[in-house]
């Protein structure tokens, strides 16, 4: 390690990132939880009261009902995206001819706005003119149905991340040395025995990871809801970032919306923090 | 016993089947909604509407496109707002990003690693918790609704692109960065002729991932802009698809158009993109 001839060198090359992560995370982060101790409106500002934000929140139903429909909109679609991903991941990573090309094609929802499926899908659930219910002859409501419609969100973010998810495991795959499998083929290992016993185990790493990456990236979902369903019916869609916004964009309740920003905040350290012992605490292999 | 040679990566008859089917089906199922998308936007409303929503254009008629371009909020006005962030935001994360992640991996100076910590700890946070104290002040200074606003908070490099190449930078061998410092180069002729060159791989990825992620970014674009003068694309694709809620047609020729740049990006870049995205594994 080399002693910069100045210490202002090296000061200059890490001041712009430093201004960056200061100015526009770390104190907003700090303002976010003064605002949440206040009833800051849009218009009029407002002054301090306490915890009253977060007593309201705890004691009213909107909360609670964001942190259900955000939990059940990751476990409806993180673990079968996780699924497909890795089913993808087996298949694609056999040297089959033409799997470049579907190599190719599954990673394309990666590169696609959130935003603008979201609409592409709003129309294809459509009751009357989209492709779905065209496809099967029927009337279902996709997205009005209250039991239906955070299942059919989900699908969307399911769309959106198996392919990416593959790639993660793709790599993870090619990590594993040939010879085990082999080896346990000759012990007599089945394919499920070997994908449950050498694989699976091998893999947690990259599970480890995309797992974290994907529910954090769950909790967060905002742009296919917003496109999709607005948080409806009912609220039987509205996630954490949907009620944030509802908050603060329509009802213009800054200091109750802060509040809720710094619950999730709160929630996804925690999902970090317990997701990192659980993984540290599980024997991993090291196959370098 | 017969010891039969076997590799994972030669399956059998079954098994090749058997991954066709699901590759198939995943190419099918990931195709599909662009394919229709595309499709819709291809056709006259009144085909649309006398011969439902699976019919192939007929025939194909760039009507829809004509009319988001020539329509009084053009499409043009956000196109060229969503190409101009994206350049700005790229430029700055990746030259100020480069410039720290060196600054962290080789140079020695009192305070780097608390900063770094607080570079790493930074990454946790959610993108909605910030977004209403940005705002507040962007509006307080009357810089709400202006190009400025929907640059400044991305343009001064990001933690998470710090952090990646400052992990990458640190296979460059010290030796190799010590010796060009006695031969008298200045750091930024080190970081230049060798840093940079070295790295490309892991520049490439961030410079994916930053046009990926800024290109698509809607909440921050929402909030900050008001009305036709500074729509991204996302954002006027979402207002058009709340304006024109029934003409499918119109709405699919907007998310169209909105997907399809960065497909065909996707395509000219698909073999740093596929090592790209699996090299973003945080170790």
């Amino acid at each position: 390690m080399m002693r910069s001839r100045s210490p202002w060198t090296a000061w200059l090359l890490v001041a712009p990132a430093t201004i960056g992560v200061v100015a526009f995370i770390l104190l907003p982060v700090l303002v976010a939880f003064g605002l949440s101790l206040t009833n800051w409106q849009l218009v009029g500002g407002g002054g301090f009261v306490g915890l009253e934000n977060y007593r309201a929140l705890l004691t009213g139903g909107a909360l609670l009902n964001s942190l259900v429909v955000t939990a059940l909109f990751t476990l409806m679609s993180v673990p079968v995206a996780m699924a497909l991903g890795l089913l993808l991941a087996m298949q694609l990573n056999r040297a089959l001819p033409g799997a470049g090309v579907f190599r190719v094609i599954v990673v394309i929802p990666w590169v696609c706005a959130p935003l603008a499926i979201g609409v592409v899908f709003s129309w294809i659930y459509q009751p009357s003119y989209g492709a779905l219910n065209a496809i099967l002859g029927r009337r279902v409501e996709w997205l009005t149905d209250p039991s239906l419609a955070l299942p059919s969100v989900a699908f969307v973010a399911i769309w959106q991340a198996a392919g990416y998810i593959a790639l993660f495991y793709q790599a993870g795959l090619q990590k594993i040395p040939s010879s085990i499998y082999e080896a346990a083929e000759l012990d007599g290992a089945g394919p499920l025995r070997r994908l449950w016993s050498i694989t699976l185990p091998l893999l947690r790493p990259t599970t480890f990871f995309v797992a974290l990456t994907q529910i954090v990236a769950s909790f967060q979902v905002f742009d296919t809801v917003y496109a999709l369903t607005g948080g409806g019916p009912g609220r039987r869609t509205e996630v954490i970032a949907s009620l944030i916004y509802s908050e603060a964009f329509t009802s213009y309740r800054m200091g109750r919306a802060s509040a809720i920003a710094v619950i999730l905040f709160v929630i996804l350290a925690l999902v970090a923090i317990v997701q990192q012992r659980y993984f540290s605490s599980r024997i991993t292999y090291d196959m370098s | 016993m017969t010891v039969r040679p076997s590799h994972r990566n030669r399956p059998g008859a079954a098994g090749a089947l058997f991954a066709y089917v699901v590759m198939t089906a995943a190419a099918l199922l990931t195709l599909a909604p662009i394919a229709l998308s595309t499709m819709t936007a291809l056709r006259a409303p009144t085909d649309f509407l006398s011969q439902g929503p699976l019919h192939l254009p007929n025939p194909p008629t760039l009507e829809n496109v004509t009319q988001l371009f020539t329509r009084e909020d053009s499409f043009i006005t956000p196109f060229a707002v969503t190409a101009q962030m994206v350049a700005v935001i790229l430029a700055g994360q990746i030259v100020f990003s480069v410039m720290a992640a060196y600054a962290f991996a080789f140079l020695r100076f009192r305070g780097r690693d608390a900063l770094f910590w607080l570079f790493i700890s930074t990454l946790m946070v959610p993108q909605v918790v910030v977004i209403i104290p940005l705002f507040l002040a962007l509006s307080e200074l009357g810089l709400r609704n202006t190009f400025f606003a929907l640059v400044i908070p991305f343009v001064f490099g990001s933690p998470y692109a710090v952090f990646l190449l400052r992990q990458n930078f640190r296979s460059v061998p010290q030796e190799l960065i010590d010796a060009m410092r006695v031969d008298g180069a200045g750091h930024l002729r080190i970081l230049w002729n060798l840093v940079v060159p070295l790295n490309r791989p892991i520049i490439v990825t961030l410079v994916i991932i930053t046009v990926v992620t800024h290109w698509n970014s809607f909440l921050w674009p929402l909030i900050i802009t008001k009305g036709p003068d500074w729509r991204t694309l996302t954002v006027a694709t979402s207002a058009l698809s709340t304006q024109y809620n029934a003409n499918w047609t119109l709405v699919m020729a907007a998310t169209t158009l909105a997907l399809i740049p960065l497909i065909l990006l996707y395509f000219a870049f698909q073999k740093q993109v596929a090592n790209s995205i699996s090299g973003t594994e945080l170790r």
